[in-house]
């Protein structure tokens, strides 16, 4: 049921002294309200307690975002588009920028703010588990004065605080000592703007003599409250990043997670990503230089360089001529996301006989040689990559190889090419069943599922390339 | 009863609509978008979900793109709004009204306005948009009937109108 707007009081002060004056004489009566993100939705839904409501939109004092040497103090009353916008927040923490982008759209992003955010204390919100990992402290004000705490502690459970009723959350510091570190953040949910998520990660690290420094991660969404990984982060700390610590990683993740079943999503496959979102840092942080944009060089060398070149030098990811031109004629590309997003935009925009032209400079499955009869071969670096890709083919069992020989052989006598997989991680027998489920595709859905995989494939290599 | 209760919570509040000064009395929580629509008959801002989250009601105020829905109409005092019906100068529509219909950009209409508005705020930040900048531009701007590929189409003729032509 809609709210009835008379039955609710509003006022807006203009002033932080003011402001902090009616919620002492008052205590727990004013609500405030900033940019109404969130207030409005409940109100929209009939679900808002408070009567009275206090405006703090757009209130100078809390608008400001101010550098000292050793840290930045962010108004509460800053909205995600003041962060974006913000060139210390950019340069030096990236984790928050990334946040304030993926929080709502436009609209909401010129009217949310990191207060509201924080005070709100949805477990989902995006922004807060880079505070965590950031050190953030906060400043709350009161008729009675300013106290100063650590964030970590600010949450005590699903959506309470310790905002005393008389508080007002003023600022959020964050320390200037991270902008060395390798920064990872990911979101996953059902699309990036708008959509709340499922489960996000902030993360920080970085490498020293070959072993893990330092590394600081936390989840959204994964429990009542924005979670610190401590204990998984004690694991990680002073060792290599091999494969036996990535399981230890995850099971101490899922050991650590009471992941909420709700409408969104359900806990199992909370934890399960979870766990795949640290390990898929730890992976990052393992072959990444801190501070370093990954593959910039490489980018940066690509746009610059001739049309011929670049074609060239792009081939390798993708046989399909006409995909490398489109991606040259895109350029400047700025980064591997850019790049991986232009990739697919051009991949979708091909004709059939272009992407006929990509499958067939693969080799056969389970084979070296390229399917193509053409005279001219495809590039070493894609050949070499192919042996990459099918490298657990290369060790089966003569028998798999001989059924995947036979399946192969009738892939090609019903579809007239050849059976396109992207095998990275991928079993031999796990390909067998894939190619013979497959096989029973009518001949479009065939076409868009092998152009699904050499999508994939394209996106594999595109990172790849990118480490030079 | 709820007359005398009507009148007591009620407040005086003034801004500037496409141009136009505006006082209304108001209770303070009502929603600028219903203000828009009833008060000043200004039908063509759109209610989609009402929780912020379509932005088919997006207006700009004070220049900045808003979902009105999430307004109370306290908070628009003393600024300056502007809606779909503010674009065109005359019988002379926008460019980008005039993008959306040479693309096809609009079918049932729910969203165009929010759609437009949308645009409108992205080209005056960044008046030369790549593809992806677009995108993310209207990213809070739901359709449910073109697909998007005619709304982005029409903002690149929006901004090169003879290269894509």
């Amino acid at each position: 049921m809609r709210s009835n707007p008379a039955d609710y009081e509003m006022i807006a002060p203009g002033s932080l002294y003011a402001i902090v004056s009616l919620l002492a004489k008052e205590p727990g009566v004013w609500v405030p309200i900033a940019g109404g993100t969130d207030v409005m939705v409940q109100y929209a839904a009939g679900k808002l307690p408070a009567r009275k409501l206090v405006s703090i939109w757009n209130l100078p004092e809390l608008r400001r975002i101010e550098v000292t040497a050793e840290e930045i103090r962010i108004g509460a009353g800053c909205t995600y588009t003041d962060l974006r916008r913000h060139e210390i927040v950019g340069s030096e923490f990236p984790l928050l920028r990334s946040a304030a982008r993926w929080t709502g759209g436009v609209a909401n992003q010129n009217r949310g703010t990191i207060g509201g955010n924080i005070v709100n204390a949805s477990p989902a919100a995006d922004s807060l588990p880079a505070l965590l990992v950031y050190d953030s402290e906060l400043i709350l004000v009161s008729i009675r004065g300013e106290r100063r705490l650590p964030y970590a502690t600010f949450h005590t459970g699903y959506k309470k605080t310790l905002l005393a009723t008389d508080e007002l959350l003023q600022a959020v510091c964050l320390p200037r000592r991270f902008s060395g570190y390798f920064s990872h953040a990911r979101k996953v949910g059902a699309r990036n703007a708008q959509a709340i998520s499922k489960v996000c990660i902030a993360a920080l690290g970085h490498l020293g003599h070959g072993v893990v420094e330092d590394v600081r991660i936390a989840l959204g969404s994964v429990a009542p409250v924005p979670l610190r990984l401590t204990e998984t982060e004690k694991i990680v700390r002073g060792k290599a990043i091999d494969s036996e610590l990535l399981l230890l990683a995850r099971n101490a993740v899922a050991d650590k997670i009471q992941s909420i079943d709700d409408i969104r999503s359900t806990a199992r496959y909370r934890a399960a990503v979870a766990g795949n979102l640290v390990a898929e840092f730890l992976n990052r942080l393992s072959s990444e230089q801190p501070g370093a944009e990954r593959g910039d060089g490489v980018l940066a060398r690509w746009n610059g360089s001739s049309v011929d070149e670049a074609t060239q030098a792009i081939l390798p990811c993708c046989g399909s001529k006409a995909w490398a031109q489109g991606m040259v004629a895109r350029r400047p590309l700025a980064d591997e996301s850019a790049l991986v997003a232009t990739s697919n935009e051009t991949w979708h925009s091909l004709t059939q006989s272009d992407w006929m032209q990509a499958f067939q400079s693969h080799p056969r499955i389970g084979e070296s040689r390229p399917s193509s009869e053409e005279p001219q071969s495809p590039p070493a670096q894609s050949v070499e990559w192919s042996a990459q890709e099918q490298r657990d083919l290369a060790d089966a069992e003569v028998a798999v190889k001989l059924a995947l020989a036979d399946a192969n052989r009738e892939y090609e006598r019903r579809f007239n090419r050849i059976f396109i997989v992207c095998a990275t991680g991928k079993s031999v027998p796990e390909i067998l069943e894939i190619l013979r489920r497959r096989l029973k595709n009518d001949a479009e859905t065939e076409l868009h599922e092998a152009g699904e995989q050499q999508r994939q494939i394209t996106e594999l290599r595109l990172r790849k390339w990118l480490q030079g | 009863m709820s007359d005398s209760r009507e009148s007591l919570t009620k407040v005086e509040i003034s801004f500037t609509v496409n141009g136009e000064r505006k006082t209304v009395r108001a209770h303070p929580m009502e929603r600028l978008l219903d203000i828009l629509r009833q008060q000043f008959q200004l039908t063509g801002t759109k209610e989609g979900c009402g929780e912020g989250e379509c932005g088919s009601c997006a207006v700009l105020m004070d220049g900045i793109l808003v979902n009105s829905c999430l307004v109370p109409v306290l908070q628009a005092a003393g600024s300056n709004v502007v809606t779909i019906e503010g674009l065109a100068a005359g019988e002379t529509l926008h460019v980008l009204q005039e993008a959306f219909l040479e693309c096809g950009g609009a079918q049932c209409g729910i969203c165009t306005p929010g759609m437009i508005l949308a645009a409108v705020h992205l080209l005056n930040g960044t008046p030369n948009p790549t593809l992806e900048e677009i995108r993310e531009g209207l990213s809070g701007n739901l359709c449910r009937c073109t697909g998007y590929s005619q709304i982005v189409e029409a903002v690149e003729r929006a901004v090169h109108p003879r290269t894509t032509a």
